[in-house]
């Protein structure tokens, strides 16, 4: 064979596994409580504003699914246990998993807590991908305990729908040549882009089946929804070559509230801000990160929601970003109406450290941040912290440069 | 008015001044070199309105006496092009019409009113110095890259001259870095500061390098004039006080490293390229008589460690700084061999040259470390 045939055959033969955990949260919990099992357990925030982050499949049953309210989840099914969850927990049992993956594939994609893709082009020369994927989801279910699903195709999207619909604890393929048949009589609403949104404005044209999208002209689509438009055909027809990215660079980090009750107390939003301003600043040196923009946003009680942002030379320090984030707050909150969410993020991040400035920044100060980020790093987040943002309860979070996903809850998630 | 000059010496005193003309101008005739002429005196000058340049060329032949503003580009550009040769310029009074006149060759250009051209400052009871030429030039050169760009430090953006009755002192600064330039072979009659700012000092650079005499320099609290020979340079300037930089200079610094300056540079400079594109950063550690020199770029697992030899006295230090100073630095320096002081991975660094500091002049760069986190 001579040199470009064997790369064409290597790129007809890719193959994407996609591999999620079973209502992840939930089966940690069961690992920790065995008389959860069997049981309806939701999981998410107790609170009045509450959602569901996570549910097993027998709460499911009775109708109740991720980022509904909790409140409505607990009329649905007034006997559910109903735990607050712990993201360290999930973490923790998310790096069990990483670590079985990490060991026996060759290229791997972690996009989420509980979600991964894998490259297993080329995997079929031992004694068939099929039979590696089944065999490494046994490995998994043995050695942590999780249930787990997994989807073997030729792109990620494929492998992805694949995935949800052999779930719960089972796995499909879906061969070369057979993804648009497998895909033709799925609801558009299945595939991974196609959001609230997206899917109102593609009900409103008639869409609800996948094949619908197959059959349209590409431009039509185009007209549409523009790129995206063009990308979700693309998807629709199995064709995929988004590629396996085995790092995530953070390209920003942010931190955001939800309020129990909505307010209009000056004094306590700034103190929040303030104190995410200042947990982030801390994230930033921690990591060895500068930032260059930083935004604040908030969410009116009637669900409008407005952010600013301003550019300022690359920092890490406290006193620049509590005070560019303040400025910014004022700026933003004009209105006097009652707020529903704040948040605040730092983008376009630089490795590197803060330069101390000759004239402004004094020793003591830089002396101040560095002992402070010490007493952190030992004690945790809130051993030490501005007494404005005291009463802001914790804001911290596991490091967030770790080259993994940011723990989002399913609900959350775009 | 009309009158004749020699191409190349007109063009060669227009070189001279032209540094000042700035390629747009909220004052179209600041696109013009203004020619006065006095009794067979010739006085060309430019402005941008901050400085205003002058030279003076003697005149075998002119008949009377008069101002025009002539286009700069154009005369230059056309000057250049021609050999030695004399030119007669006539120009019409009226329209300001100006007709250059060669041996086989005429040409028109449009000029403006003299008198539109905006007048250099006159200084009042100004206070004198005069300086070698080669002492300002070096002063210019030793401290002009540390000099600040942010517009909102305007004092900042010049260089800070300190007139001592013992010494002369020039600073420059951007608040990450300083240097400070002292001679002890010069003195003013009475103590005095002001700030040059940034575009005369590069021309003064440019005027004054190679170069022997002296520059008599006199000075306001508003303006400042330079003149060496023919040329004279008034500049207004920067309005302010300058920080207090003799505060901010460390004195107790136990950590004493003496290193071979070429080497160190070359060293610093191979490793920055794997810095991060944006920070420039990269660390040193002096343990023993070693320094460690590295940097990364995480974001394309960019990774590059240097060890040299070093003569280091105190205790072991790790430190973190914008490569780009330090080169900009070790670049301005010339002795064989450099002493870093440092006293915290917090504070400044100081690099002065090993040799050549005991004389007449005092060279001490400072910069600012980034902060690590370990």
């Amino acid at each position: 064979m001579d040199e470009n045939l064997t790369i064409i055959s290597t790129i007809n033969m890719k193959s994407i596994l996609h591999l999620d955990l079973d209502s992840f949260f939930v089966s940690c919990e069961r690992m920790l409580d065995s008389s959860l099992n069997n049981r309806p357990v939701l999981i998410g925030g107790t609170s009045g504003r509450g959602v569901v982050a996570s549910c097993s499949y027998e709460a499911r049953a009775f109708g109740i699914h991720s980022a509904m309210p909790m409140r409505m989840a607990k009329q649905l099914c007034p006997h559910a246990v109903i735990i607050r969850g712990n993201s360290g927990t999930y973490s923790k049992y998310s790096d069990i998993v990483t670590e079985i993956i990490k060991t026996s594939s060759p290229a791997f994609e972690k996009t989420s807590i509980d979600e991964f893709y894998i490259d297993t082009t080329g995997m079929d020369r031992f004694y068939g991908t099929y039979m590696w994927a089944k065999e490494l989801r046994q490995r998994i279910i043995k050695e942590s305990g999780l249930p787990i699903s997994f989807g073997l195709s030729t792109g990620k999207t494929t492998a992805k729908i694949g995935t949800n619909e052999a779930k719960p604890n089972s796995h499909m393929q879906v061969l070369r040549g057979e993804e648009k048949g497998f895909l033709a009589p799925l609801a558009i609403r299945k595939m991974p882009m196609v959001g609230e949104k997206t899917n109102h404005k593609l009900s409103l044209m008639g869409i609800q089946k996948i094949k619908t999208v197959q059959d349209m002209p590409c431009e039509l689509m185009e007209r549409v929804m523009g790129k995206g438009g063009v990308s979700i055909w693309k998807k629709a027809q199995g064709v995929d070559n988004s590629p396996i990215i085995p790092y995530h660079e953070r390209k920003s980090i942010s931190v955001e509230r939800t309020f129990e009750k909505d307010t209009t107390d000056v004094v306590k939003l700034k103190s929040i801000v303030t104190a995410m301003a200042e947990n982030l600043a801390y994230q930033l040196r921690n990591g060895d990160k500068l930032t260059a923009c930083v935004t604040v946003k908030i969410r009116y009680s009637d669900f409008t929601t407005e952010s600013k942002q301003m550019h300022i030379p690359f920092t890490s320090v406290d006193h620049t970003l509590i005070e560019t984030v303040n400025q910014l707050f004022d700026k933003l909150y004009s209105r006097r109406m009652l707020i529903r969410l704040v948040g605040v993020r730092y983008s376009k991040l630089v490795g590197g450290g803060y330069q101390i400035n000759l004239f402004e920044d004094s020793e003591e100060l830089v002396s101040l941040y560095q002992a402070m980020d010490a007493v952190r790093n030992r004690y945790g987040q809130d051993a030490i912290k501005r007494a404005v943002s005291m009463d802001s309860r914790a804001i911290g979070r596991a490091n967030p440069f770790n080259g993994q996903p940011p723990v989002i809850p399913a609900h959350r998630r775009a | 008015m009309k009158f004749i000059v020699s191409s190349s010496v007109l063009l060669k005193e227009l070189n001279s001044i032209a540094g000042v003309l700035n390629a747009s101008n909220t004052l179209p005739i600041l696109e013009n070199f203004l020619f006065s002429i006095t009794k067979k005196e010739l006085v060309v000058s430019a402005s941008d309105l901050e400085s205003t340049m002058s030279t003076t060329i003697t005149l075998d032949k002119s008949d009377k006496d008069g101002k025009i503003a002539i286009p700069a580009k154009l005369l230059l550009d056309t000057l250049k092009t021609f050999p030695e040769q004399p030119l007669t310029f006539v120009v019409n009074g009226d329209n300001f019409g100006i007709e250059l006149v060669t041996d086989n060759g005429k040409y028109k250009l449009a000029g403006q009113n003299g008198d539109e051209f905006p007048k250099s400052p006159d200084l009042e009871s100004p206070a004198k110095v005069d300086l070698g030429a080669d002492v300002l030039s070096n002063a210019v050169n030793k401290t002009l890259f540390a000099t600040g760009n942010d517009d909102l430090r305007p004092v900042m953006s010049g260089i800070f001259f300190e007139i001592g009755k013992d010494n002369l002192t020039f600073v420059a600064t951007d608040a990450h870095k300083l240097v400070r330039y002292r001679r002890s072979d010069a003195k003013g009659a009475k103590a005095a500061s002001f700030i040059l700012p940034k575009k005369p000092a590069t021309i003064l650079k440019g005027l004054l390098s190679g170069k022997d005499g002296d520059v008599k320099v006199e000075y306001t609290d508003t303006n400042a004039h330079f003149s060496y020979n023919n040329v004279t340079l008034v500049s207004r300037l920067v309005d302010g006080k300058y920080p207090n930089y003799d505060a901010v200079i460390p004195k107790e610094n136990p950590n004493k490293v003496t290193i071979d300056r070429n080497s160190m540079l070359a060293s610093i400079k191979r490793v920055s390229i794997f810095s991060n594109k944006t920070t420039h950063q990269v660390r040193l550690k002096f343990a023993g008589n070693e320094m460690h020199v590295s940097a990364e770029d995480l974001d394309f697992s960019n990774e590059a460690n240097e060890r040299l030899s070093c003569n280091h006295d105190g205790e072991d230090i790790e430190i973190g700084f914008n490569s780009r100073f330090i080169i900009e630095m070790l670049t301005n320096i010339e002795s064989e061999n450099v002493i870093l002081e440092m006293s915290a991975s917090n504070r400044a660094g100081i690099l002065t040259p090993s040799e050549g500091n005991d004389g007449d002049e005092e060279l001490l760069m400072l910069v600012m470390p980034v902060m690590l986190n370990n």
